[in-house]
């Protein structure tokens, strides 16, 4: 396999990335240039399945959402220590699995904390 | 108990370091300057991730470099650690949002000398 | 290590003890829990160096005595909380939960061999204080101090991260003990990436424990805080992190201390110069103990650039008489500032005190104890702590700095002694304040704390 690179090697992506930018820059002024261009009130109101707008598009979301959302991202990062266990999980044996027992635990601890805070009810 | 990381492809190393040192620091500039023009809070806050990011970054090429399995290891801590920064610190946000309807720090101004 | 483990678990269980009915078990379960982390703490007292999980936390008496520090200064606060009973909205088992929590930061950064520990320590640590700061969720004082310490912490974290990184970089190693036989063969030849590694990674760690020009996120943080928490993060916070900067320069840079020294000597000199002069500005009592812990740690820096064997005798001992100190100060400003809040205003200013000695003797002299020992009036512990201090710097003579240090202790007089006049010369219409039993005894024995190691400096070293 070829292991040295030469800055020219590299043209293909230049090409790639110049195609790509040109094809959106072009599409964006064929589409001005031929479309027909009218302009109401009715037209630019957004579509909201036909019926009248209501309010702003940007009304706060509940909080429920917003903690929930943030839950997830704090449990869903913890999973990065459990490949890297994984992977090695032959070699650290059984110390390294009570040890992986004891982070689960850890965090199944503060998984019961939130259920018991009410903070997944959804209703309420 | 650590296992023999195998050495690092050539494929790898086609890139010098300095790229990777260069980049990385670039990265961390703009992060920093992004810490200190911007005046909304969820900005500053991406900006800041961006230094961390810019950490990684570097921490993951001098890693591979170095055929050292550690440098990876504490990236997988930052990343950790990283969200739980950020659930604190939206939530921070949040609650200033609720009280005051802005989240630019501009209108952050009660306490002054 | 013990009260590493200890704490956490029990931190948990604090959270799960929050959903009782009664809220009273709180309070004497979290001091339990830090008498038994007290005395986990001393299993591993005169066993010599000890390495603990797979060599990335190092225990010896002297991070033992700063764990005890810590852990001393927060029974005495935890104490002064009383349960958070008058607070209405407030999360007793929260509060309490975290403050366990972030003591094992504390403990991490006291005595880490690795800089992932420093790192994850450091976190811990400031992501409790971000919690706590915020805490009081309705007053907008508090939210701007919660996101203003948060983006700064952050900001900061994200500098020492790169400068970790570009120290990995140099050395190849996180390990404190790798970092430093690297540096030692290398001399002076160490590349330029472990010089700038270096820096930025002292710059975010001088960032948490606000030294100049780095402080400017502490006058508002400590301020818009509930005074309780700001009372942790001016003591604990600042003991751990000067442990922690203590240590990374002891133990892995002392070959290159010709090329740190002059960086670090600036800031302290800016540190000293900052904190003293604007703390003399200040009308808010509180605000001008953010500015006192501003020049403290500067009294303190003066320490680690000396970086002579005296050097952790003296830290130690400043840490503690600054804790104590500045714990009985909060105290008595709690005290006083709940009573004015009762009759309708909320008063954190010097003018508070007015008169607090004709009905409040106790109270009154707590504070002037206090504010003589942050002084560094002899027969009090704040003197042999700036004597300590001072002691290590005309060791590796650096006389010139030592001219400005007590210059500034000179002004620091003037601010300290306005509250102490407030207390006793000025008329003023404080009724008489009621003082829980516990809070009571909190208070004594803090200020007998003060004078023992005022009169008898002798006893800590025996001690260690």
């Amino acid at each position: 396999m070829n292991t040295t690179y030469l800055p020219s090697d590299f043209l293909p992506i230049v090409v790639q990335f110049g195609l790509a930018a040109g094809f959106i820059v072009l599409t964006m002024i064929v589409t001005h240039r031929i479309g027909p261009s009218r302009k109401s009130k009715m037209k630019d109101d957004p579509f909201e399945c036909g019926i009248e707008v209501k309010g702003d598009a940007r009304t706060p979301i509940s909080v429920k959402y917003f903690l929930v959302a943030i839950l997830f991202v704090l449990f869903d990062v913890e999973v990065i220590f459990m490949y890297p266990w994984a992977v090695n999980f032959q070699n650290l044996g059984m110390l390294g699995f009570i040890e992986m027992l004891v982070f689960m635990a850890l965090l199944l601890s503060g998984f019961y904390y939130i259920i018991r805070k009410g903070v997944l009810e959804w209703e309420q | 108990m650590m296992q023999q990381t195998p050495p690092i492809p050539e494929i790898i190393q086609a890139i010098p370091l300095q790229s990777y040192l260069i980049l990385s620091t670039a990265l961390f500039v703009i992060g920093i300057i992004g810490v200190l023009t911007r005046r909304n809070a969820i900005v500053i806050f991406m900006s800041i991730e961006l230094m961390l990011n810019a950490a990684n970054l570097l921490l993951i090429a001098f890693s591979s470099y170095k055929s050292d399995a550690s440098g990876q290891v504490f990236v997988f801590f930052i990343m950790a650690v990283a969200a739980a920064e950020v659930a604190v610190g939206l939530a921070i946000i949040v609650m200033i949002y609720r009280n005051t309807r802005t989240i630019d720090v501009g209108f952050l101004n009660k306490l002054k000398w | 290590m013990y009260p590493i483990v200890l704490l956490s678990v029990l931190g948990i269980v604090v959270l799960f003890l929050g959903f009782m009915k009664s809220k009273s078990v709180l309070l004497p379960a979290t001091l339990l829990f830090l008498v038994l982390a007290l005395a986990s703490n001393f299993i591993d007292w005169n066993q010599g160096k000890v390495l603990y999980f797979y060599e990335m936390l190092a225990v010896n008496n002297l991070t033992l005595a700063f764990n005890a520090i810590v852990l001393v200064s927060a029974f005495m606060i935890v104490a002064m909380t009383r349960g958070f009973q008058d607070q209405e909205e407030a999360q007793p088992a929260e509060y309490y939960g975290i403050m366990l929590f972030s003591l094992v930061g504390a403990f991490m950064i006291i005595g880490y061999e690795h800089l992932i520990m420093l790192f994850v320590g450091i976190e811990i640590l400031s992501v409790s204080m971000y919690i706590l700061t915020g805490s009081d969720k309705s007053n907008l004082r508090s939210n701007e101090a919660a996101l203003k310490y948060f983006l700064m912490g952050a900001f900061a974290t994200g500098i020492m991260l790169f400068g970790i990184a570009l120290l990995y970089g140099a050395t190849g190693s996180f390990n404190l003990t790798d970092i430093q036989s690297y540096v030692s063969i290398q001399g002076r030849g160490v590349s330029y990436i472990l010089y700038a590694g270096l820096l930025l990674l002292l710059i975010g760690m001088l960032f948490k424990v606000s030294a100049a020009p780095f402080h400017f996120w502490t006058p508002d943080v400590y301020d818009g805080a509930p005074t309780i928490f700001t009372t942790f993060m001016s003591t604990i916070v600042k003991t751990a992190g000067f442990a922690a900067i203590f240590r990374l320069l002891s133990h892995s840079f002392t070959p290159i201390y010709s090329f740190w020294w002059i960086t670090l000597a600036a800031i302290t000199v800016l540190t000293l110069l900052v904190g003293n002069i604007i703390a003399v500005y200040q009308n808010s009592f509180k605000r001008m103990l953010a500015y006192s812990s501003i020049s403290h740690a500067g009294y303190l820096l003066i320490a680690v650039t000396s970086l002579s064997p005296q050097t952790e005798n003296a830290i130690l001992f400043y840490s503690l008489a600054y804790s104590i100190a500045t714990i009985s100060a909060f105290g008595v400003l709690m005290l006083v500032s709940k009573k004015k809040a009762l009759e309708g205003q909320v008063d954190e200013s010097y003018a508070a005190f007015n008169g607090l000695a004709a009905q409040n003797p106790l109270l009154a002299f707590v504070l002037a104890v206090s504010m003589l020992s942050l002084a560094g009036i002899p027969l009090t512990a704040g003197f042999w702590g700036k004597f300590f201090v001072f002691g290590s710097a005309v060791e590796r003579g650096l006389v010139w700095m030592l001219v400005v240090a007590v210059l500034m202790s000179a002004v620091g007089i003037y601010y300290y002694f306005r509250a102490i006049i407030a207390a006793y010369l000025k008329e003023g219409d404080i009724g008489k304040i009621r003082i829980a039993p516990f809070y009571r005894i909190i208070l004594v024995v803090a200020t007998a704390m003060t004078i023992l190691f005022g009169l008898a400096p002798g006893i800590f070293e025996k001690l260690l």
